[in-house]
């Protein structure tokens, strides 16, 4: 599903983000990115759904090179991928059902499937009883359910969270990582980023960890060390 | 597709709430601009319609009665074309009853009473006289002095006054000054609009960037805020557009109060010029909003 070679990343010519890693991501599976703030997890995200590109190597998704795709199919492509981030990324002036409805909206779906697929993952990820609530009369874990649903929405073959859990209570964190293993499930392929020990170590999926943009170690069911 | 419409018609309207006072400032200032420009193509068009009898160089008019004969006016003809060395023979012209007439409805269009009363029957009709580029200007006033008293039919020559030198000068520092005005006012109504339209986006980008991550298009993401400012120019310019009309109708209406000598007659502007006009500033308005708001909606998009 993903496949990334020799990909080297740099922002500048101090700061190397990634330098030559390659990996491939297998359709339906769960992998956890890890590794201290600065070691290019996200940097690896941002390459997946093409909101960087790398200096040297080749992104694969989903069967296509995505470094030489024209802007012009970049967006669809991203209809393919969803995103989580740890600040949700909510529009604070919609309600959770429209913040939902939006993903689909933007890329041109009718209204009749809007009204059907939205109240159904918002089922999915149990929020049905708070289609109408805003973003801030919702507690942390719950905005991060809608952040969930609305990447979800659209049944992408991928899931890209980044630090999902970061800023939640272990519970609620315990509670989104049952969710996400579920939409795993389904067939979704994730890719998560974290730095959250407990959290790995309870899911024992494939772990991958990079240390100032190398890549150290990648370990199936694997925990954080 | 109507989803589609829906919404960028929503969010649209949305940003032009959003940003009241900004986009007021963009339409008055589009306004303003575009009404200076039609009242200059209006003022243009009386300085044109005073000088369209002299137009093409003519700088001799000889009126010879409606009722002349063809012989009487092949004469006129003939004398007129016996000074190839003075009078360019090429660009010698006969405007007959009906030419002279339609010349009468531009010079007169501010003044009815004139207009009323000459027609088919008694307007006379004109040679238009063109020197060659070396004759002097003595030389013409010589040759074309005698003409009333020799030639038959003819009624009077008419030179041009100093006066026409005079709205020609007129006319070109009008055209500049306007023109520059204007130029600079457009300039700032992209400027203004170009501005909102960043404003709107950047107020938005946490939008855009969700837009962005879950699949839109540039084009699905641009479109409303494109839209945004085609609108604010077509306010602008239906706003100058009332504002000309207005003016015309009240500066024709004030003409036709003067003494029918007044001079103030071909000033006046009729027919369909003041539609042609609202129409090129709806057109113009609408490209001042596009290319404001295009170029924004381009470079901000990365928010």
């Amino acid at each position: 599903m993903i496949k990334l070679e020799n990909v080297t990343k740099s922002y500048s010519t101090e700061v190397t983000a990634l330098q030559d890693a390659s990996f491939d991501v297998a359709k339906a599976e769960f992998v956890f990115l890890v590794g201290p703030s600065g070691s290019g997890k996200s940097t690896l995200l941002r390459l997946m759904n093409r909101q960087e590109k790398p200096e040297k190597g080749e992104v694969w998704v989903a069967g296509r090179n995505i470094n030489d795709m024209p802007d012009a199919k970049v967006p669809h492509l991203r209809r393919n991928i969803g995103n989580i981030f740890q600040d949700y990324k909510l529009l604070a002036n919609k309600t959770v059902f429209e913040n939902v409805a939006f993903a689909l909206e933007v890329i041109g779906r009718p209204k009749h499937v809007i009204r059907q697929q939205v109240p159904a993952v918002l089922d999915l990820v149990g929020l049905s009883g708070k289609q109408e609530r805003f973003p801030h009369q919702l507690s942390g874990g719950e905005q991060q359910r809608v952040s969930i649903a609305r990447a979800f929405v659209n049944r992408p073959l991928i899931l890209l969270a980044d630090e999902p859990t970061g800023n939640l209570d272990p519970t609620t964190g315990e509670g989104i990582m049952r969710l996400l293993d579920r939409i795993n499930k389904t067939g979704t392929t994730v890719v998560m980023a974290t730095h959250d020990q407990r959290i790995v170590n309870m899911m024992r999926k494939r772990v991958i960890q990079l240390d100032r943009g190398i890549i150290v170690r990648d370990q199936a069911r694997g925990v954080y060390e | 597709m109507f989803s589609r419409l829906s919404y960028t018609f929503r969010e649209m309207w949305a940003s032009l709430r959003r940003n009241f006072t900004l986009t007021a400032a963009a339409i008055i200032t589009a306004a303003v601009s575009l009404f200076i420009l039609g009242l200059t193509l209006l003022v243009l068009r009386g300085f044109d319609n005073q000088l369209s009898q002299w137009s093409g160089g003519v700088e001799l008019i000889v009126y010879v009665e409606n009722d002349a004969t063809p012989e009487q006016l092949q004469v006129v003809r003939d004398a007129l074309e016996s000074n190839p060395a003075v009078i360019d023979v090429d660009k010698l012209e006969y405007l007959d009853v009906d030419a002279s007439l339609a010349e009468a409805q531009r010079l007169f269009a501010g003044d009815p009473e004139t207009l009323q009363l000459l027609t088919a029957e008694n307007i006379p009709t004109q040679f238009k006289v063109v020197p060659q580029p070396d004759a002097s200007a003595e030389l013409l006033t010589e040759i074309a002095s005698s003409y009333k008293e020799r030639l038959p039919k003819v009624i009077s020559v008419a030179f041009p006054s100093k006066q026409i030198d005079v709205l020609s000068t007129l006319r070109g520092v009008v055209q500049f000054v306007l023109y520059l005005i204007t130029l600079i006012l457009l300039f700032s109504a992209v400027l203004l609009i170009w501005n909102t339209i960043r404003t709107a986006m950047f107020a938005r980008r946490r939008e855009i960037e969700v837009m962005k991550l879950v699949g839109a298009t540039n084009w699905f993401i641009r479109v409303p805020f494109m839209l945004e400012g085609l609108i604010q120019g077509l306010v602008g310019a239906v706003f100058a557009s009332g504002g000309v009309l207005t003016a015309n109708w009240y500066w024709t209406s004030t003409v036709q109060s003067f003494p029918p000598d007044s001079g103030f007659g071909a000033f006046v502007v009729t027919g369909n010029y003041p539609q042609w006009v609202v129409f090129w500033l709806i057109v113009l308005g609408m490209l001042v909003g596009a290319i404001g708001s295009g170029t924004a909606a381009s470079k901000f998009l990365d928010v």
